[in-house]
């Protein structure tokens, strides 16, 4: 299926790394230039960076915490600057910070979603800005089952999660009559460096909870994403696609 | 061919009338005008009302007016095109009895408004104009005419003191009608302090909406004749009409409507305009009656501001217009007017007018528009 | 859907509904009479001139001259949140006339008779429901079109 990418640009928050960077790559294959935001990973971000480019179109890396809205907006500016436009926004940077309420501090809480949920707020708006005159534009924010349903010791986590799928549907309803579509895919339990931190009884638990016998790989959530970049969904807007394997039916 | 006649008048009181319902205010005029014939109920063959239904909440108004007069079984039915509503009611009596189908028509102008709040009777008159183009716009009656007004002063130098002098003067006369919503006079300075409509427009540039109700008896001229010592004749019917849409119009600085009717209302008078000693004419807003000046002919295009500044208008001038106060001082009751318009310029032409008497009336007009000239219809009228 | 058309629509259902589809594309359309060639804004789906129902749509500039204008102060029922308002109708370039709001790229003083214009497409943005109108703005004023739908 011809995507039809040519030439668009992406911003891919969270690109560094695991799922962000398989979209970011994905993305470049089908003819995007990408733009990746970094906090610490500056080293994994420019090899990010070097593999768009070695794709032949162009890259960029800019160091922005995605709970600061002033670097998102300032990030948003910069690309279409450099780039000259913005016509696909991909949130993907996450954390979590697990822990069962009663021994959950205030930090973890407002950490937590100050990055998950007012992050993906911060870049929704910016990019919401320029889609919105241009009258065209793709926003996929990347939840996970667990903001679908409740999580044992993710109290923090799963609300971050399920708000972004309700700000997603509400951002749906404020763009569509300017051609803009808001999407959420919601992984389940994925092969990245967040879940090399997970005992291994919670990893089989996880994997009996799938019928397909098998996780998520970064490129598995990176394929969907890509699609939904594209005018080959133009008529799926506000919509939630789990990529889980069948873990949460 | 023989002529048609006007044999009996009657006219209510315009303004307020939260005392009385559309058919109440029906009789009163009937009544007056039956008397004023000197003729029995009997003898009316058939009525015709004119009004416009949208504005009241009873339905189908010709039967409840008929079953209050208590005219049953004879036939009616109701004429509607907008404010011109009261002459159309005129000339289907006139057509009917010029076709010999009814000898005696009694022709019943009635309105009620105030049933709708400001707000309604607003949005309401607004879709005067074409809705699918322009009322999503928000257009108001007031300010279609505005529109005119200000292309008018545009082209050819019309000034706000000359459309205002156009309020004082009907004000002036409103004063001395009984029938009048408003009869105090006014000045120029209270007039260009009122509140803006749509702009040039104040509040002393429009018409106020009102209730009432006017009637007219009209008659073949072998009955009119025999029943009438001062039977006034229709010798000249015009009606023409004009695009719905002001953006399909020639110009905003005329109703061609107007020029039309009054050809034909001239040519079937064999009277001109210069022979015209007395007129009603549709002044909904104070650009309106400028407008006829010039669409009737009693001055040259663009020097309708000039007419009523050298007092061309008033009883004394070339033609005296809207001496008993026009829709302005009147109040605007919109199916009544054609025939309140009828009424004054038939007890103009019988020498019955007291102090707004023009002296030597035996050639009137009236003009009667409907919306913002989408329909007209001029009268000239006759005296023996 | 004819519908969108204007803050509040009387005329939901017409031939020429396909005219606002287009404004909210960001296209001006007036007709043409496929029989006969002539032309028409606001757009009729019945030829004035040789009466025949074949139309198409036909995209215009929106280059327009200020005819005249009012500004309305007494707003009827549905616009009172909008008053003032001013309202002008413009000759269009290609054909016919249009009524229409004076945007905000004209302030209210430099508002003249014959002053040259540029209609501009519009959507109501802060509302909910889909509702297209157009502005007279001064010349040079951009605009988006999207690709059409279809």
């Amino acid at each position: 299926m011809d995507l039809d990418l040519q030439g668009k640009r992406a911003i891919v928050t969270g690109g560094s790394l695991g799922i962000g960077s398989a979209i970011a790559l994905a993305l470049a294959r089908e003819g995007c230039d990408v733009a990746i935001n970094y906090r610490r990973h500056d080293t994994e971000a420019k090899e990010i960076v070097g593999q768009i480019e070695a794709l032949g179109r162009r890259g960029l890396a800019v160091k922005a915490d995605v709970a600061s809205y002033d670097d998102a907006m300032h990030m948003v500016r910069t690309v279409v600057e450099r780039f000259g436009g913005l016509d696909i926004m991909v949130c993907n940077a996450g954390i979590n910070w697990d822990g069962v309420i009663w021994k959950m501090t205030e930090e973890q809480w407002d950490k937590v979603i100050a990055v998950n949920l007012k992050g993906y707020f911060n870049y929704n708006k910016a990019a919401a800005v320029v889609f919105k005159d241009q009258r065209w534009g793709k926003i996929v924010n990347i939840s996970s089952i667990n903001g679908l349903r409740g999580k044992f010791a993710q109290t923090n986590y799963a609300a971050s999660k399920g708000g972004e799928v309700a700000l997603s549907k509400s951002l749906a309803r404020e763009l569509g009559k300017f051609n803009v579509n808001v999407n959420v895919v919601a992984p389940g339990m994925v092969m990245t460096d967040m879940a090399a931190n997970i005992p291994p009884e919670f990893l089989t638990k996880a994997m009996d909870e799938t019928v397909l016998g098998r996780f998520a790989t970064p490129e598995d959530c990176a394929d969907v994403v890509a699609f939904l970049c594209s005018d080959r969904s133009r008529h799926i807007t506000g919509e939630v696609i789990k990529i889980d394997g069948g873990q949460y039916i | 061919m023989s002529r048609v006649g006007i044999i009996g008048i009657g006219h209510g009181v315009f303004g307020r009338r939260s005392d009385a319902t559309v058919q109440e205010l029906a009789f009163e005029a009937f009544r007056d005008a039956l008397e004023d014939a000197g003729i029995a109920r009997d003898d009316i063959d058939a009525s015709v009302i004119g009004s416009v239904p949208e504005y009241h909440k009873q339905r189908s108004l010709p039967g409840v007016v008929q079953e209050y007069l208590g005219v049953n079984p004879k036939p009616t039915w109701l004429t509607e095109v907008a404010c011109a509503s009261g002459s159309a009611a005129i000339r289907t009596a006139w057509m009917a009895i010029k076709a010999g189908v009814h000898e005696v028509v009694a022709v019943i102008g009635c309105q009620k408004m105030t049933e709708l709040s400001t707000p309604e009777i607003l949005g309401l008159m607004g879709r005067v104009g074409e809705v699918q183009w322009e009322s999503v716009f928000g257009t108001t009656f007031p300010a279609y005419y505005a529109l005119f007004a200000r292309r008018h002063m545009h082209e050819f130098g019309t000034t706000r003191d000359q459309l205002l002098q156009v309020a004082v003067k009907n004000h002036h006369y409103g004063a001395m009608n009984p029938c009048a919503l408003f009869r105090k006079e006014i000045t120029l300075e209270k007039a260009k302090e009122s509140e803006e409509v749509a702009t040039p427009f104040q509040v002393y540039d429009c018409c106020a909406n009102a209730d009432g109700a006017a009637c007219v008896i009209l008659a073949s001229e072998g009955a009119a004749r025999e029943i009438a010592k001062k039977p006034v004749w229709l010798d000249g019917m015009g009606c023409a009409t004009a695009s719905m849409s002001v953006l399909r119009r020639p110009n905003l600085v005329g109703l061609p409507s107007a020029v039309e009717a009054a050809r034909v209302a001239y040519e079937m008078a064999e009277v001109g305009p210069e022979d015209v000693k007395v007129a009603d004419v549709h002044d909904c807003f104070t650009v309106a009656e400028i407008l006829a000046y010039e669409d009737l002919g009693f001055c040259k295009k663009g020097e309708g501001g000039r007419f009523i500044a050298d007092r061309q208008s008033y009883i004394g001038g070339k033609v005296a217009v809207n001496v008993d106060g026009g829709l302005k001082a009147k109040g605007h009751p919109i199916g009544a007017t054609g025939v309140s318009m009828t009424v004054e310029i038939v007890k103009q032409l019988r020498g019955e007018a007291g102090e707004r008497q023009v002296s030597d009336a035996d050639v009137g007009l009236t003009h009667n528009v409907g919306g913002i000239g989408q329909y007209c219809f001029v009268q000239v009228l006759r005296r023996d | 859907m004819f519908k969108w058309f204007g803050k509040v629509n009387f005329s939901p259902y017409t031939k020429v509904a396909g005219f606002a589809q287009e404004l909210r594309d960001g296209r001006l359309m007036a007709s043409r009479c496929k029989a006969c060639g002539a032309t028409s804004f606001p757009p009729r789906a019945d030829c004035a001139e040789c009466l025949s129902g074949d139309f198409e749509f036909l995209e215009i500039s929106g280059k327009a001259t200020l005819h005249t204008f009012t500004k309305i102060v007494a707003a009827p029922t549905g616009f009172e949140d909008l008053a003032p308002y001013t309202v002008g109708v413009a000759d269009l370039a290609e054909t016919g006339r249009l009524l229409a709001w004076i945007g905000d790229t004209i302030a209210e003083d430099e508002i003249q008779i014959g002053m040259d214009l540029q209609v501009v497409p519009r959507i109501f943005e802060e509302l909910e429901e889909i509702k297209v109108y157009y502005t007279l703005e001064k010349p040079g004023t951009a605009w988006t079109k999207t690709k059409s739908s279809a």
